[in-house]
């Protein structure tokens, strides 16, 4: 699960952008080329430019991709993966909603303690949708579990 | 998968209104579990929880911080499908969330019972009798419409904030 945040790209290109069309100002103005009307075709050019920069910066820093089986998930943001683990580990999940309204899926040990958020907000997903789906890979690992104990006890 | 997108349930339709932020004007619920179990074993179709203060942004927040006082509040939602809604069955309800409420010391909660049955005369006569104002009571009918109501200012806010009849599908609160 992912989704390309345009929020966020757009804030890390915005500065390039702007940097980018300085420069490219000064190298107009340096060949003698400002007078000429094929400077806004320069210039323009300092979009891409900017906006390639802020989205390199924006996948390396920023982006959040879930990815998840039936057994186990993991959390990478930019290059580093900020959590990993199996859905056996955990008892109950629930929607969070964050101070900005925005809802993530948490994920507990046990009732008001240990638990792990996962950012679901930043990915394409409906919430209740992807709670169900990992409610049900909580209830099939809890059953997995007990069932061998009750074949050994019958 | 328990959410059907041409039908989707009606505990579905009204959490997804609590999650856009619907009780906003009541509570900041927070955080929504579904098919939870209590201590005891009961299982709620929906269970949220949340404060009375709400976060907000700069002058809101600010509002909240200095005014609004920031109570522990919760909501239980109950499914029976195709059963009918039971006297004993209500009553036995509302024991295990006063006492839910009195171990997380919440300030008020709000039970709403869904079934496709009609509601029963002597269900929608408890219900609307129903004062105390720890817990706001409503049960609803998803087959008829029909929206049952405490009498009590939590059980009213159930309409007029949570906009019960709303993933109900239909138009207005028909009070018995």
């Amino acid at each position: 699960m992912t989704k390309t945040q345009v929020s966020v790209v757009v804030s890390y290109s915005m500065p390039f952008v702007l940097l980018s069309a300085i420069v490219i100002n000064n190298l107009l103005q340096a060949y003698g080329l400002s007078g000429t009307p094929s400077r806004l075709v320069f210039l323009s050019t300092a979009f891409p430019i900017g906006f390639s920069i802020g989205r390199a910066i924006y996948l390396r820093w920023s982006h959040t991709l879930i990815a998840f089986d039936s057994q186990s998930f993991s959390v990478v943001k930019g290059s580093k993966e900020i959590a990993t683990g199996f859905w056996r580990s955990y008892r109950f999940v629930s929607i969070i909603i964050d101070r900005y309204g925005r809802p993530n899926l948490r994920l507990y040990k046990s009732i008001d303690g240990d638990h792990l958020d996962l950012p679901i907000s930043r990915t394409n997903v409906r919430p209740q949708k992807i709670r169900d789906r990992v409610q049900g890979f909580l209830e099939t690992e809890k059953s997995q579990r007990v069932s061998p104990r009750a074949v050994e006890a019958a | 998968m328990r959410a059907v997108e041409e039908d989707p349930l009606p505990v579905d339709a009204f959490e997804r209104g609590l999650i856009r932020g619907r009780a906003r004007w009541i509570a900041d619920l927070t955080e929504f579990f579904r098919d939870y179990r209590t201590d005891d074993g009961t299982i709620f179709s929906l269970y949220a929880r949340g404060r009375t203060r709400n976060s907000g942004f700069l002058i809101s927040r600010f509002f909240a911080w200095t005014v609004l006082p920031n109570y522990s509040v919760a909501l239980f939602c109950v499914d029976e499908e195709d059963r009918i809604i039971g006297l004993e069955t209500l009553r036995n309800r509302i024991d295990q969330i006063t006492r839910i409420s009195k171990d997380n010391e919440l300030q008020w909660a709000w039970l709403i019972v869904f079934s496709r049955k009609n509601i029963q005369p002597s269900i929608a006569s408890y219900v609307s009798r129903y004062d105390k104002r720890e817990l706001g009571l409503a049960v609803a009918s998803t087959s008829s419409k029909q929206i049952v109501l405490s009498n009590n200012q939590i059980g009213k806010s159930i309409e007029k904030h949570l906009r019960l009849s709303k993933s109900l599908g239909g138009e207005e609160t028909r009070n018995v």
